[in-house]
């Protein structure tokens, strides 16, 4: 059977038994060609050990991935984000740069996903860095503030917070402060924050 | 030929040698291997939206070793003529196509550069941004482009993608006709004709494209 017309078949879930039931096999033809199959790249396996082993045959290879933005912020934030692209980086990559590229997305949820990262921010120097370079401090000060009113966050050192800030910056673009809890903070960073204190209160669940 | 971990190294190579942050889109082979349609490619397809980046990205290939070839036997001779023919750069056996803002007639739509299918950061001092095109777009621009194999390319992707959205495409061909495209509707009428003796395609998308032809 020509290799296309096979990957065809077995396309989709499989254990040992539906897979071998699928080509016409026995159990050890069809698993000595998953092995194949898998070293070409077309099978991820699930399991094993105790639990059943899963097979997931794909026509496309499968690639092996680097983490990206929606990687970090789902490994660190309990509201969970369906990535609409693929984002893999290929360098270092962690929460201070997750955070500046969650907020340049200016996509609600993923802003307010990325909110639980400040708890696992250990290089501020590397932030402040990263964020000054897209112009974004303000906006990553905003956000901490808001974050530091309903979670547990690491502490940002003062220095960083000496700044006076004259242009008006929107976390989303044209979307004001409603909030009055959040006035404050608008005040101190002038940055509008969009959300209500419900929204964030999903977050932190 | 280049191989995709090849591709993958490349990039990472380039990525040290830019002294700016690049943006630029990928289509064509390097998309395809990207999606794990294919393990190899002739050449390296990228389009870009902002004049200083393209010119920075050549010269990180210049400093590599790359040097600019002639498109001639690749490209249809009338093709060449066009004004946004791409600059080649070539290297042993590995090959840039590089585009700038136009892929020939066909533009940078905004949905090809919202909807994107994928994006990958070659960081290193500065970051190497690459933004993969959607299947829809891959195989719109490789019946645009008309190589060799670009026919094959596109019967790769449609038969092995489940999910090929036609409508997608046949809409995104619509909206670059009307946006001053006036080959992309023949160029893609004459894919889907030879491809629908290959896999099934409904009627109703040639249909759509000889209303909006007229």
């Amino acid at each position: 059977m020509e290799r296309f017309e096979l990957l065809r078949k077995l396309e989709g879930m499989h254990t040992a038994e539906t897979a071998a039931e699928a080509l016409s096999l026995g159990r050890q033809s069809a698993l000595n060609l998953l092995s194949k199959l898998k070293k070409e790249g077309y099978v991820k396996t699930k399991g094993g050990g105790k639990q059943k082993r899963l097979y997931r045959v794909s026509a496309k290879k499968q690639r092996t991935r680097n983490r990206g933005m929606f990687d970090v912020i789902n490994k660190y934030s309990p509201m969970k984000l369906a990535p609409w692209y693929d984002h893999q980086v290929h360098g270092n990559y962690g929460p201070e740069e997750a955070l500046i590229d969650a907020l340049e997305t200016q996509s609600f949820r993923v802003i307010l996903a990325s909110m639980k990262l400040f708890n696992h921010i250990t290089d501020w120097p590397k932030l402040y860095r990263l964020s000054r370079e897209k112009g974004c401090w303000q906006k990553v000060g905003a956000l901490y503030d808001v974050a530091r009113l309903y979670f547990k966050v690491r502490k940002m050192p003062a220095r960083y917070r000496q700044h006076k800030f004259l242009r008006e910056k929107f976390l989303i673009k044209k979307y004001p402060t409603e909030e009055p809890v959040f006035y404050a903070i608008e005040k101190m960073w002038n940055v509008s924050i969009p959300f209500k204190e419900g929204d964030i209160r999903k977050a932190a669940s | 030929m280049i191989l995709y971990e090849e591709q993958m190294e490349l990039f990472a190579l380039i990525g040290k040698n830019i002294s700016r942050d690049i943006e630029c889109y990928a289509f064509g082979g390097t998309a395809m291997m990207f999606y794990g349609y294919k393990d190899e490619t002739k050449d390296i397809d990228l389009v870009f939206d902002e004049e200083a980046a393209k010119r920075e990205f050549i010269k990180a290939l210049e400093r590599l070793g790359y040097e600019k070839t002639s498109a001639l036997n690749i490209y249809a001779p009338e093709k060449l003529k066009d004004k946004h023919a791409p600059a080649m750069y070539r290297r042993e056996d590995s090959r840039f196509d590089i585009f700038s803002r136009k892929i020939f007639k066909t533009i940078l739509s905004p949905k090809m550069k919202e909807d994107v299918y994928a994006v990958h950061d070659f960081k290193h001092k500065h970051n190497l941004r690459l933004k993969v095109l959607r299947k829809e777009h891959i195989v719109m621009l490789k019946a645009v482009t008309e190589r060799k194999n670009d026919f094959d390319d596109i019967r790769t992707i449609a038969e092995k993608e489940k999910s090929f959205d036609w409508q997608y495409l046949t809409d995104e061909a619509i909206w670059h006709y009307r946006h001053g495209d006036k080959w992309v509707l023949l160029d893609v009428e004459k894919m889907m004709r030879e491809l629908k003796q290959h896999i099934f395609i409904e009627k109703k998308y040639l249909k759509q494209l000889y209303d909006a032809h007229g």
